[in-house]
């Protein structure tokens, strides 16, 4: 018995040519786009990318608190434990890094050239909403090309403190905490357990940095020296720099 | 025991079973080697073999992977040797420029930006080569830049890349970054503690046992020390087998 | 009886390989997991024939990919005193086959009580790499002197042979055949023959990646064999850093200690031997 789902497409006369079978798969698949892995076979496995990252932001009462980890890995193996993660775009804007370091750190630069042009045209300074807006942009249309970002744009506006997720599939999300990376699990843990709008400045860093201190520990890929960085009315300010292992033996101490 | 397939001759096509497919030509190879730089207080390190190779063959026992980019800067590169010779020809062409441009040389700095630039616009379809550049910064103090293939970036006391990577690096770790030496004081801030001898010494090591375990590591390696007035080369015969 | 938890060829005691895990190999293989690299030995063996007997040779690195796993092994192995045989391929099967054949044949000669001949362990060879198609990774350089003189064979994974007067097998064979090639006269003095053995070695280990290390070599004559185990080391390490390096106590962190004598141990007493039983009168 014959039915809808029996019929293909009628394509070609002689229907037994390679392209001929090929044809039905074109016409159903998605639009192809250009892989740059199809392209170079075998380039994905030598063109290293900081892949395993945890990476956190979030807003209470004083203003943005934003903490990452340094670790880059090429496999099961520790390609650096010093990259930094935070992206300095400007003294009130900063972005965070995950996936393709290059990706991050070359549009972020990118972005930061954008934002002093916003500045030197509208002599004023560009909202993060506009920021994070601008870079949503460039990875939406570089979709499907194969960039590898995810990111958090965080800021100080006119309008008090900001954070907006943008990522290569070109989402763009605002919300008042993220983590992301391989590790986010795991500091999402701590920091949902651990957060409250109204902390206290030092309760805030504290707890970004258990947060991604529990990345650390429990995710392989995730390592090396613990980030925090504060944003309020006057701009970003480095708050500290530690080694996970320190932060180890501090916690174990605690804990005892 | 029950047999669904028929009987066929084993040269017998199967019908339908293979779909389209495309041969195409395949831009990459892998050359070996090892390149590695450290920065001093007052002078760099860079070093490299000189062995290129691909596959089992030795294509030439004299290929330097190093290349002097202005008075105090050297870029040292492995990988691919077809991009690594459009890459090092494309940099050189835009020093002249800036100089022609700006009538001074690009500081080392500027030249790291650039080289992450160049790098970035091959992102799909990258240069299949890795970079460490290494120089004297504005304050005198060795500087080392170390790359990833497609521009990623970072200053760094040490560094290491190629074929000998996975045997060296733990070395530097611990010899110059001082790691896991719970006694040992820690390197200053942008550079290693040792002194030009010393430092030279580790590295000269370092290449000596790559080579003995690295099959792409060998027959020379060549030195050079940056210092304010300028990059001395110097060569080591490795072994060649 | 059968064990009936034994796969049926080790409760019939068959032996040979337990292929029972191919498949799901395959399957893994396919899910990007890829097997356990081997050791190989990348290798150059060569051999060639002399007026009064054979000289083989062979260089000493054993790899893992591109990591040189051993600087100075033997390529070189034993089947009786007056027949050697050189290995290349995966260590294991080049060793494991030549052990075995080399066990069969001194059965074989007790049996006989004849002086065993290299055509019989050639043919030990090749029954063995046949029956097994090639799954045995061992390419070989059979050389023996015995009751028809000398001889030299070559030995390929699938079972099949050549007998040629200078042969080379191994990833350093084509630089090593270059000298051959170049150099080779019909009898030879042994002096010559080691010199040209010893020339295609270096070939071999200067310009194959896959060879390194020293130079093994082996006569074997109608009195006996030569061993010349690394007659050239052209490939010590040239350079070490003066004083070394020293690490003083503490530089590893101590976390915990704790300290447990000797005598606290629980000692099993019942499955120690009484002295009395050891004594042998």
């Amino acid at each position: 018995m014959a039915s809808a789902l029996d019929y293909t497409l009628p394509v070609g006369a002689h229907g037994t040519g390679a392209a001929d079978r090929l044809a039905p798969q074109l016409l159903d698949a998605a639009p192809m786009l250009p892989d740059p892995s199809e392209r170079c076979p075998g380039v994905e496995k030598h063109v290293r990318m900081l892949h395993g990252t945890t990476t956190l932001a979030f807003k209470y009462q004083g203003g943005v608190v934003v903490a990452v980890d340094s670790r880059a890995s090429a496999g099961a193996y520790i390609a650096s434990q010093t990259v930094k993660k935070v992206i300095e775009i400007n003294p009130f804007l900063l972005g965070t890094m995950a996936g393709g370091a290059a990706d991050c750190s070359y549009w972020e630069r990118y972005l930061g050239m954008r934002c002093r042009m916003f500045e030197l045209d509208q002599k004023k300074r560009i909202s993060v909403a506009a920021a994070s807006k601008i870079l949503s942009n460039i990875t939406h249309s570089y979709k499907g090309y194969g960039l590898s970002m995810g990111t958090m744009i965080c800021g100080w506006d006119e309008s008090g403190p900001q954070i907006y997720y943008v990522d290569s599939d070109g989402d763009r999300l605002h919300h008042h905490l993220f983590s992301v990376g391989s590790g986010s699990t795991f500091a999402y843990g701590v920091l949902d357990t651990g957060y409250r709008y109204d902390l206290t400045k030092d309760e805030a860093l504290a707890l970004a940095q258990r947060s991604i201190f529990a990345a650390t520990y429990r995710d392989a890929y995730s390592g090396g020296t613990v980030r925090v960085y504060h944003i309020d009315q006057k701009g970003w300010q480095r708050m500290s720099e530690t080694d996970s292992m320190e932060l180890y033996f501090k916690f174990r101490q605690e804990k005892a | 025991m029950s047999c669904t397939e028929p009987l066929r001759l084993s040269a017998a096509p199967k019908a339908g079973v293979r779909g389209p497919h495309e041969r195409r030509f395949n831009p990459y190879d892998h050359n070996g080697g090892t390149v590695l730089a450290v920065a001093g207080t007052n002078f760099a390190i860079v070093a490299g073999d000189t062995r290129m190779s691909s596959g089992f063959n030795i294509l030439s026992r004299n290929q330097s992977k190093l290349l002097q980019l202005t008075a105090t800067t050297v870029l040292a590169t492995g990988g691919f040797r077809g991009d690594v010779s459009t890459l090092q020809k494309l940099l050189k062409a835009k020093l002249v420029e800036y100089e022609h441009k700006h009538g001074e040389p690009m500081k080392v700095h500027a030249i790291a930006q650039m080289l992450a630039n160049t790098l970035y616009g091959r992102r799909f379809f990258p240069y299949y080569t890795w970079n460490i550049l290494s120089g004297m910064d504005e304050n005198g103090v060795g500087c080392v830049y170390s790359y990833d293939p497609v521009g990623n970036y970072e200053r760094v006391r040490v560094n290491v890349t190629g074929s000998g990577e996975p045997l060296i690096q733990p070395l530097l770790d611990n010899q110059f970054e001082r790691q896991h030496q719970q006694l040992a004081s820690k390197p200053p801030p942008l550079s290693v503690g040792q002194d030009l001898a010393e430092a030279t010494a580790i590295v000269k090591d370092a290449f000596y046992s790559a080579g003995e375990r690295d099959i792409y590591t060998g027959d020379t390696m060549e030195v050079c020390v940056i210092t304010k007035d300028g990059v001395k080369l110097e060569s080591f015969e490795l072994n060649v087998d | 009886m059968l064990p009936s938890s034994a796969p049926l060829h080790e409760a019939l005691g068959l032996g040979g390989f337990n292929f029972d895990n191919t498949r799901r190999n395959q399957v893994l293989g396919a899910q990007g997991v890829a097997a356990p690299r081997v050791k190989k030995t990348g290798t150059t063996i060569v051999g060639v024939v002399y007026k009064d007997g054979v000289v083989l040779g062979a260089d000493t690195r054993a790899t893992e990919g591109e990591t040189v796993c051993d600087k100075n092994c033997e390529k070189i192995h034993y089947i009786a005193d007056n027949i050697w045989c050189c290995g290349a391929g995966t260590s294991a099967d080049t060793e494991a086959t030549t052990q075995l054949v080399s066990s069969q044949i001194e059965l074989h000669r007790l049996a006989t009580g004849k002086a065993p001949r290299t055509i019989t362990a050639l043919t030990m060879l090749k029954r063995k790499l046949f029956q097994y198609q090639g799954n045995i990774s061992a390419a070989l350089v059979l050389g023996g002197f015995d009751c028809n003189g000398p001889s030299l064979y070559t030995v390929y994974p699938h079972g099949s042979t050549d007998s040629l007067p200078y042969v080379t097998m191994g990833s350093g064979s084509l630089a090593a055949m270059a000298v051959f090639e170049a150099e080779y006269k019909d009898a030879m003095s042994v002096e010559e023959a080691k010199a040209l053995v010893q020339a295609a070695i270096m070939s071999g280990i200067n310009n194959d990646l896959g060879s390194g290390g020293s130079v093994d070599m082996l006569v074997i004559n109608k009195d006996g064999n030569t061993v010349l185990r690394n007659v050239v080391r052209p490939n010590e390490r040239k350079f070490r850093k003066a004083g070394g390096y020293s690490f003083p106590k503490g530089t590893a962190k101590v976390l915990t200690q704790t300290f447990t004598p000797l005598s606290s141990l629980p000692i099993d007493v019942t499955t120690t031997r009484s002295p009395a039983a050891m004594e042998v009168g």
